[in-house]
């Protein structure tokens, strides 16, 4: 094609206009992503330690359980590794052996999946059903501030990872 | 003489509405021509593609629930509220207190349900007779009619989808978490998709007004744009599949004697031997009528049956409304949509180890097995080399074995939806309709 006036302003011309259009499609589709989340928490502070109750206790906010034994402490999310529902907390009548990791492990409980019927070690390993891999545990750490007890989403910590205070 | 004509019309009381009664047959050519409600319809169609038997009408019967969705569905937008704080509270309102509200709600809902499985009803028929077959008109593409088809259907079922999270009940909360985890078990862009739809993490205000728009504005939008053109694809193609059968079939009768050719089509001057001209092989007196009135008439029955069908069923079978939606308490079982418990069963029975490898099964059940059927599905017109013989006649005999494949595989999933439905009880264990279920503590 000759670069002759009549071609050079239609080109310009095209040009422009798709340079425009793709600007604004950019627009409308950036518009969607958020930039400032108004979600719920992902961090929560609870109470002094020693308020908190022996054995079990569910944290809605966050969606985990978390445990206390003495002056140990630990949480486990709630959250199905499979497809996100909430898994129930199951007590067993009595409790039972089980190899987890080549070790044998005494469980008193353990997690049901109401979706799809995964089920999970008290440790969170998962057993049965559809779920990948096991629960997650979450961080649980002392406020510097006040000393209370803190369950924070955004830190992953491994399996086992307990506080004793 | 004409204006006198003209005049004589008016008096009479015809002047609108003599387009639905045509008196000659003049008449009833030009109302198609001349009314915009009826100028997408041929002048004549053949008995065949009249008939109750060839295309089951389903087509038209989910057009049907369509426009039943569209009227009831503006109406509920004048009364729901997509607000977090709100919606619950106003489905509420319009299931006890508003007048007639139970009843819009219940058409709405029903009407939803029915359409998902007329789309796909019709699917069905169009398989089994080889519709999305050419035959042997020029330009015609009826395979780009079914992939039009099946984007149709996958819409219909988003539309199902996102209309299921609006009451903001346990119900929907939790149908609406697994769907959506589903897609995040993608690879690559799962955890995006996800982002985006929801607008965020959790299922909270960004994905209820997201639903909500996709729900009454995007995607009936796009129903309706490639619905249009799914019926102007009809056209060009020469009618109902069946036509060509029946057109193919006079053929050998006629060939002897030598093909007639004309180059008029209904638009004017054409090139080459289009659709129509070849629809002139019919004999017309002997196949055809009128579009007006028997076209129109058969279309008004089926609108009209199916409007009735829903609102009497609409009187016994009312919208559920469970709890308000609570993400910290799953309900025992959590079941996705009927539509999607097929995928539900899937998704809990593919979880794959080898070794320390593990696929979730969200991911095989979820994505990769649907998405090779709907992909096959889409592509299946440009792999069955059966002749035209086979376009529009139900259970071609060339045809034999890609059928029934078809149909074990839409058995399959059928079986998979009947056992989610009623066969899975609390941790989705197995339980036999007649066995009941146990108690579960209602308390972790
Ligand atoms: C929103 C959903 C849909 C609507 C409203 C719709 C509407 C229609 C209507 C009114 C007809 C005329 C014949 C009849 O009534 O059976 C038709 C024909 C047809 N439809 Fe659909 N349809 C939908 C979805 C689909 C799907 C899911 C497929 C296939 C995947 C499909 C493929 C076709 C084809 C190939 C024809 C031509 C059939 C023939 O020539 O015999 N459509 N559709
Ligand atoms: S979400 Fe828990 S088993 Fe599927």
């Amino acid at each position: 094609m000759k670069l002759n006036r009549r071609n050079f302003l239609k080109t310009i011309g095209i040009g422009s206009l798709l340079v425009g259009l793709v600007g604004q499609l950019y627009t409308w589709i950036r518009s969607l992503f958020p930039n400032v989340s108004y979600e719920s928490v992902r961090r929560v502070k609870l109470d002094e330690p020693d308020k908190i109750p022996d054995g079990v206790t569910f944290i809605d906010d966050i969606k985990a359980y978390i445990f206390r034994e003495g002056k140990t402490f630990y949480a486990i999310s709630a959250v199905c590794t499979h497809l996100g529902c909430t898994v129930k907390y199951v007590g067993l009548s009595k409790p039972k052996i089980v190899k987890i990791g080549g070790k044998e492990v005494e469980v008193k409980w353990e997690f049901h999946c109401p979706c799809h019927g995964s089920k999970f070690y008290g440790d969170g390993t998962n057993y049965a059903g559809p779920a990948p891999r096991p629960l997650d545990w979450v961080k649980v750490e002392i406020s510097p501030e006040d000393g209370k007890l803190v369950l924070d989403l955004n830190k992953t910590v491994p399996q086992n990872y307990k506080l004793t205070v | 003489m004409a204006e006198l004509e003209v005049k004589q019309k008016r008096l009479n009381g015809r002047g609108l509405f003599w387009t639905w009664s045509p008196r000659s047959e003049k008449e009833a050519g030009e109302s198609i021509v001349r009314n915009l409600l009826l100028h997408w319809f041929p002048a004549k169609v053949t008995l065949k593609s009249l008939s109750w038997g060839y295309s089951l009408w389903l087509g038209t019967i989910t057009a049907a629930l369509f426009l039943i969705l569209g009227i009831t569905g503006v109406i509920l937008m004048f009364l729901y509220v997509p607000s977090v704080e709100r919606a619950y509270q106003s489905i509420k309102d319009i299931e006890y207190v508003v007048s007639f509200g139970w009843f819009i709600r219940a058409m709405h809902r029903n009407a939803a349900h029915l359409m998902v499985a007329s789309a796909f009803l019709h699917m069905v028929r169009v398989f089994l007779t080889g519709a999305y077959k050419n035959g042997i008109g020029v330009g015609q593409n009826r395979p780009l009619n079914w992939i039009v088809g099946v984007v149709l259907l996958l819409i219909t079922l988003l539309l199902s989808f996102t209309g299921y999270l609006l009451p903001w009940d346990q119900l929907a909360f939790w149908a609406i978490t697994v769907g959506t985890n589903i897609a995040k078990s993608a690879p690559l862009v799962g955890e995006w998709i996800r982002f985006i739809l929801l607008g965020g993490h959790e299922i909270e205000q960004n994905a209820l007004i997201r639903f909500y728009v996709l729900h009454c504005f995007f995607l009936p939008s796009a129903v309706l744009i490639l619905f249009s053109y799914h019926m102007w694809r009809i056209r060009k193609d020469g009618g109902l599949a069946c036509v060509d059968n029946l057109v193919l079939s006079q053929k050998k009768e006629k060939v002897k004697d030598g093909i007639k050719s004309k180059t008029y089509s209904l638009l004017g001057l054409t090139t080459g031997r289009t659709v129509q001209v070849e629809a002139t092989l019919l004999d017309e007196e002997k196949y055809t009528v009128n579009s007006v009135p028997f076209l129109i008439r058969r279309i008004g029955l089926v609108m009209l049956g199916t409007f009735i069908f829903v609102a009497l069923i609409s009187l016994f079978i009312n919208a559920p409304l469970e709890e308000p939606a609570n993400p910290n308490v799953t309900p025992n079982p959590a079941k996705a949509p009927w539509y999607f418990l097929w995928l539900q069963e899937l998704v809990a029975i593919t979880t794959i180890r080898i070794g320390g490898f593990v696929l979730n099964g969200a991911f095989i059940g979820g994505i990769l097995i649907p998405g090779v059927l709907v992909l096959l599905l889409a592509i299946w017109p440009y792999f069955d080399k059966s002749s035209n013989l086979n376009t529009g006649v139900w259970f071609g005999k060339e045809r034999i074995r890609q059928n029934i494949v078809f149909l074990v595989l839409c058995f399959f999933v059928i079986l998979l939806i009947i056992i989610g439905t009623y066969m899975r009880g609390p941790n989705w264990e197995f339980y036999f309709p007649w066995e009941p279920w146990p108690e579960i503590p209602k308390k972790f």
